[in-house]
């Protein structure tokens, strides 16, 4: 029993995150050592990360790949709730916008990377707008599902002590909608992060994560490619953790959120 | 000696008898009649429905499960304007809801997304009182129902007695002239049940408000109602109308209680074979009672 509850002790749990990348750390040790060719080893790595950190090239990168996904995710996800709430309130909307969307929603957001390169060109513009609708769709369907799937029970409240329209968006629809909504607010923001490094592989350029990721590959640069690769995943994972801390603090009304 | 023993206002200890020109809360219910469409064809589930309630005064509604009696309710508090009839508040038909008329259901369904206080002071939204006066009025209900020390806390956080007993000060805070409990201590356990039993009979000595509630508990009908309805199933009717004519607050050990209790309970089941589909007994079937 003592030894169950230790196990859920923050520094152990600290301790027990860390084994696997320590162990993958190692591996890539003795792999790099055994494969000189295909393997950067990690002391190499570490050097190239100094370096691009000294230059100010890291910083530039994550801070230009941070303000494109946050771009994309405050143009995007807005709308996609505006758009998933306002069809689940009126059902006209619905018939009338949803089967558009969900075969939208079918072609992976880089797909759409060329035609919106051909009408815009390749640039900004083209990555925003891409970036956007990533965050767009599972902000819309998880809104869209959140509002249709109120309690009858909670509406009928609503309308004994007369509830208005705003009243009844702002007190009951959009509170008993927020799991759902923050569920697509989280996809969201993980789509506009793969959205926005793929774009930039793909079209990139200026600063940005993926497009140092691109420009290292074609200069065969392992190190400088796992430094940026560290960088995408140590960002990602730093704001997916904020994010679900805030997303615990709008739910402490439930029995158990996550 | 019915109501003249209740702590009462002066000059209201018979309101609806002594001043039947100023009417607070009189319901009055002639020749309704309710129908559902199931599986394609009408049912009806209320039939030739005759009860006039004086203002302030506590009816109960007893029957087995699917007599209609929940309906009859919703009817009422105006979440349902599909019926044939009159269904009327001082004179007025009832078509909608109205923030005269306050309801308890058998779910307290306060919105877990708000604290107690917030969910009670949501109720006087739209009514016209002063912002600067709600706080106090919320902390007034709060204490009303014994919940002082819970003002923040959410829905979840309290057991099922204290989250009913919010849902009722949230009933009350708008000073409805007419509050409806549906099965208001159903999903209670037996202590927590003869424990708000006694607070909804001391809340009703104190406020007056006219009160009617469904119960499928005869000894609760019995023990809070000036009179209790019984009503048969299929289609739902009334069977019976007994005045039960003991002063509150009352004793639940009082004989009259228990001849009475016996009475309803031989009526209830004695209709056995009457309603061919459903038994007449008193088990509840939930189902049964979602029309």
């Amino acid at each position: 029993m003592t030894g169950l509850l230790s196990l859920s002790r923050a520094p152990v749990r600290f301790a027990i995150g860390l084994a696997a990348p320590v162990l993958l750390l190692l591996w890539w040790q003795w792999q790099a050592t055994a494969h000189i060719s295909t393997f950067a080893p990690p002391g190499a790595v570490g050097q190239a990360a100094a370096a691009l950190i000294r230059d100010g090239t890291l910083l530039n990168d994550m801070l230009a790949t941070l303000g494109r996904a946050f771009g994309g995710l405050f143009i995007g996800a807005p709308l996609g709730v505006a758009t998933g709430v306002a069809m689940g309130i009126w059902r006209p909307l619905d018939r009338l916008l949803g089967p558009l969307l969900h075969g939208l929603r079918q072609v992976p957001m880089i797909g759409w990377l060329p035609l919106i390169g051909l009408w815009f060109g390749v640039g900004e513009g083209t990555e925003l707008i891409v970036v956007s609708m990533s965050a767009f769709f599972p902000a819309m369907l998880n809104s869209h599902a959140g509002v249709a799937q109120v309690e009858r029970r909670y509406e009928e409240v609503g309308r004994i002590y007369g509830f208005g329209t705003a009243q009844r968006i702002r007190f009951i629809l959009l509170p008993a909608a927020m799991p759902l909504v923050l569920t697509g607010l989280t996809q969201s923001l993980a789509f506009a992060w793969i959205a926005t490094i793929g774009t930039e592989i793909l079209t990139g350029a200026g600063s940005g994560l993926g497009v140092t990721m691109q420009l290292a590959q074609t200069q065969q640069r392992l190190d400088i490619m796992l430094v940026t690769i560290a960088a995408t995943a140590l960002l990602g994972f730093v704001i997916n953790h904020l994010f679900l801390r805030l997303r615990r603090r709008l739910l402490r009304w439930q029995p158990s959120s996550l | 000696m019915s109501a003249d023993t209740r702590p009462a206002r002066p000059g209201q200890d018979h309101p609806g008898q002594n001043h039947p020109g100023k009417e607070r809360g009189a319901l009055s219910i002639a020749g309704l009649n309710k129908s559902f469409v199931i599986g394609g064809r009408p049912r009806r589930v209320l039939e030739d429905i005759n009860l006039t309630v004086r203002p302030g005064e506590f009816v109960s509604i007893v029957g087995a499960s699917g007599c209609g009696k929940s309906t009859l309710l919703r009817l009422i508090v105006g979440l349902d304007a599909d019926y044939a009839g009159d269904v009327r508040l001082d004179g007025q038909r009832i078509s909608t809801t109205s923030l005269d008329r306050g309801i308890v259901f058998q779910d307290h369904r306060l919105f877990p997304w708000m604290t107690l206080e917030q969910n009670i002071e949501l109720a006087l939204l739209n009514t016209d009182t002063p912002k600067e006066r709600r706080a106090q009025i919320v902390a007034d209900h709060i204490a009303l129902v014994n919940l002082k020390g819970f003002e923040k806390a959410y829905p979840h956080q309290l057991s099922g007695g204290m989250a009913q007993r919010a849902a009722i000060a949230r009933a009350l805070v708008t000073e409805p002239k007419l509050l409806l409990l549906d099965e208001p201590l159903g999903a209670l356990d037996a202590l927590t049940r003869v424990h708000v039993q006694n607070e909804i009979q001391r809340i009703w000595m104190t406020q007056r408000s006219t009160m009617v509630m469904v119960t499928h508990d005869v000894e609760e009908a019995l023990y809070l109602g000036d009179r209790v309805v019984v009503m048969s199933p299929n289609p739902g009717r009334i069977r019976r109308i007994v005045e039960v004519d003991l002063p509150h607050p009352r004793d639940r050990r009082s004989p009259l209680l228990h001849r009475l209790k016996d009475e309803i309970l031989a009526e209830l089941t004695s209709g056995a074979g009457q309603g061919e589909e459903e038994p007449t007994n008193l088990v509840h079937l939930p189902n049964r009672e979602e029309r």
